[in-house]
């Protein structure tokens, strides 16, 4: 699991282009959204592509992301259970 | 000022490719959304709204032949351009006759809106570009103002024009339309929309997660998202004056229009809806009308969650308790983008004409908080209609239509009120300019870290970064934290993420595509990107006509001033340039393809900006 949230912070920091952020500045917690970190929808959308592209997941309705994305924790929890590849 | 009248329509679409077949299909109830027969692509699932008419059955109605290269968008754009002229009496023959259609007397203008323009050619030769130059021709009618600027000189218009504000480009071409008639500069203007389905943006929308797998439901509680459409529609616009003088007759009357900016997402419209409030709001003061006055609104209505909720708040805003007959014929025609203010609009005039009101398809639940459509509704008095048309980045546009005199006279009245207005728009010659800022180069953009925190410009472009750059600074030199309306011009528009769709969509085929690339490709991100950072709600549009892209932005700016519409206006230029496009222009004939067409940037350059502030002389 730890490995699987240090890949993920990596994938996520590229899709967003969070040039800025290192891994370890994101806490496994921290909500992504909103407060935390401030994606946007489209941010979510670029999450739904990288959990396609990575794990061969596809979420059909951007509103299932909403629970998935809270943070990188519950993303690699999500990602762990459910990961085609 | 005069008043605008509209003496001809023409329509293409998924319900018919003329106004008598589309007007059978909206009384009949039928819509045209089935399964994809001409798009080549793998999304069969996705139902479409498409032109059923190849390219080839276009060619033959329009006597082009194979040796002429021609996009879609352009052939579709055609047969409708002539047929508003037929049916304003205004072309001199039922057949093409290139060059010589229209009446030499008379300086008539072709506006068009589109997004697409050549995109269907670009995206299926895409691939040879590297390898080989048999299809390096097709860059020369790529850019929108390319593909229009080529019906026009197939038709013989004086001059033309390309407003690209995503999905209301098409109502943004009636206003400029309108505005031009208005000042005198123009004695009949064809204007209207023209757009073609593509891979590409079929795949763009897709990756936004905005497409119903079933036929579209707007304002329906189960919407689920908007189906793609495809089509053309273009209408005579002139003054009424001109029009009785040749003896025309005059459909409806364009009686008020409004333009605004929502300035909230790229992708989203506001919970309040404030951009197609204030766009309807200022139609319905143009054309002097109280809300109840409408019979008809011919809503946006796309059937995604967002839009329908936000245009239900302000529609509810508009007109309180007493809510019009609003359907989205998106039902029928499918979302046909850049074209669907101009569809929707000969849809609106048909509906006047004929005395009904078309439904929208369907429609079974109550939404919370939403509108209830009008299922249809025959033998009733329909003289002034709206119809809406909102673009991705909140361009929003409404436009209202009246079909007596009466609001001809009462607009009339209103404007020798307003007398100083046409007596300003005839000496347009009083800008001064506050500010101007111009960037150059790439190492220029890391600037945009004084005005932007870096998470917030992480997904921009380097044309979204120097566009917004410029502008801010030109802003803060001039003194203005939000400016009265902004104007873009660019001839190419936002290349680079263009191309990394192109790039991504021939490597991994019509999957997992980047929402953000497609989000900024549109030409009109720009503009609306500057606007959600100014908090500009004014008047916003985007013009992309190869080197004349800043004279019309400029010439634009001048109407608004001399007509007292804004007292400050931005007004940019933004070009960008990738390696890869560089060296397939210099492929072409030693790179006179680049001189020829595009100004900016000089050919050293990757980007270039120029962002000006302007006011009038009072």
């Amino acid at each position: 699991m730890e490995e699987l949230i240090i890949e993920l912070k990596e994938k996520i920091i590229e899709a967003l282009n969070l040039e800025e952020m290192t891994p370890e500045e994101i806490e496994d917690d921290a909500p992504l959204f909103g407060e935390g970190l401030g994606l946007d929808s489209i941010d979510a959308l670029e999450l739904i592509v990288l959990l396609e592209k990575n794990y061969g997941i596809k979420l059909a309705n951007p509103a299932e992301g909403k629970a998935i994305f809270k943070s990188v924790a519950t993303i690699a929890d999500y990602v762990s259970k459910n990961r085609k590849k | 000022m005069k008043n605008v009248v509209i003496t001809g329509e023409g329509i293409v679409s998924a319900i018919g490719c003329d106004k008598a077949s589309v007007l059978k299909s909206l009384l009949e109830g039928r819509t045209g959304i089935g399964e994809m027969k001409h798009l080549r692509s793998s999304h069969h699932e996705l139902p479409v709204g498409e032109v059923d008419l190849s390219n080839d059955e276009m060619r033959q109605m329009l006597g082009i032949g194979p040796e002429v290269l021609i996009s879609r968008s352009s052939l579709m754009g055609l047969i409708a351009i002539r047929q508003a002229l037929v049916d304003s009496g205004e072309l001199r023959t039922e057949s093409l006759e290139f060059a010589t259609a229209i009446p030499e007397a008379e300086r008539v203008i072709l506006i068009s809106g589109t997004t697409v323009g050549g995109m269907d050619l670009t995206e299926e030769y895409f691939d040879s570009f590297e390898k080989s130059d048999d299809h390096l021709d097709c860059l020369r009618i790529h850019d929108c103002g390319s593909s229009t600027k080529q019906m026009a000189e197939m038709m013989g218009f004086a001059d033309c024009a390309t407003l690209s504000t995503a999905c209301s480009s098409a109502a943004n071409a009636l206003i400029l339309g309108a505005n031009l008639i208005k000042t005198g500069q123009a004695d009949v203007v064809v204007a209207g929309g023209t757009e073609a389905l593509t891979r590409f943006h079929l795949n763009g929308f897709h990756a936004l997660m905005i497409l119903d797998e079933q036929p579209c439901r707007p304002f329906d509680e189960g919407r689920a998202g908007l189906n793609l459409g495809e089509g053309a529609a273009f209408v005579v616009m002139e003054s009424e004056e001109h029009a009785r003088q040749r003896g025309a007759e005059i459909h409806a009357w364009l009686s008020g229009y409004g333009n605004a900016c929502d300035a909230f997402h790229q992708t989203a419209s506001s919970e309040n809806g404030e951009g197609a409030y204030l766009a309807m709001k200022e139609a319905l003061e143009m054309a002097q009308l109280s809300p109840s006055q409408i019979d008809y609104v011919n809503a946006h209505g796309t059937g995604t969650p967002n839009n329908d909720a936000s245009e239900s708040a302000a529609l509810k805003r508009i007109f309180e308790d007493k809510m019009p007959r609003v359907s989205s014929t998106k039902s029928f025609t499918g979302h046909t983008t850049s074209a669907s203010g101009s569809i929707e609009s000969v849809i609106c005039l048909l509906a006047m004409q004929h005395h009904f009101v078309p439904a929208n398809l369907g429609w079974q639940h109550q939404m919370a908080e939403g509108i209830t459509p009008t299922m249809g509704e025959t033998n009733c008095k329909v003289e002034h209609v709206m119809c809406n048309s909102f673009g991705f980045g909140g361009n929003d546009s409404s436009l209202v239509f009246s079909r007596s005199e009466e609001c001809g006279v009462r607009s009339e009245k209103c404007l020798r009120q307003n007398s100083s207005t046409s007596e300003a728009a005839k000496s347009m010659t009083t800008m001064i300019e506050l500010s101007r800022v111009e960037i150059t180069s790439e190492d220029q953009l890391s600037e945009i870290r004084e005005f932007v925190k870096p998470l917030e410009a992480r997904r921009m472009g380097k044309i979204m970064k120097s566009s917004l750059l410029s502008s801010l600074k030109a802003l803060k030199q001039a003194g203005i934290e939000t400016p009265d309306a902004i104007i873009t011009a660019t001839s190419l528009g936002c290349l680079e993420f263009s191309e990394n769709l192109l790039r991504q969509l021939s490597e991994n085929g019509e999957q997992m595509l980047s929402p953000t690339w497609f989000m900024q490709s549109t030409h009109n991100t720009i503009g609306s990107n500057i606007a959600i950072r100014t908090h500009c709600h004014g008047y916003n549009v985007t013009y992309t006509q190869e080197k004349k892209s800043l004279e019309w932005a400029l010439r634009d700016a001048q109407i608004l001033l001399a007509t007292g519409k804004a007292k400050t206006v931005l007004v940019g230029l933004h070009e960008e340039v990738t390696p890869f496009w560089n060296s397939l222009l210099r492929r072409t004939e030693n790179g006179e393809l680049r001189t020829e067409r595009y100004d900016y940037p000089p050919s050293d350059y990757n980007i270039y900006s120029t962002a000006m502030v302007l006011t009038c002389g009072k």
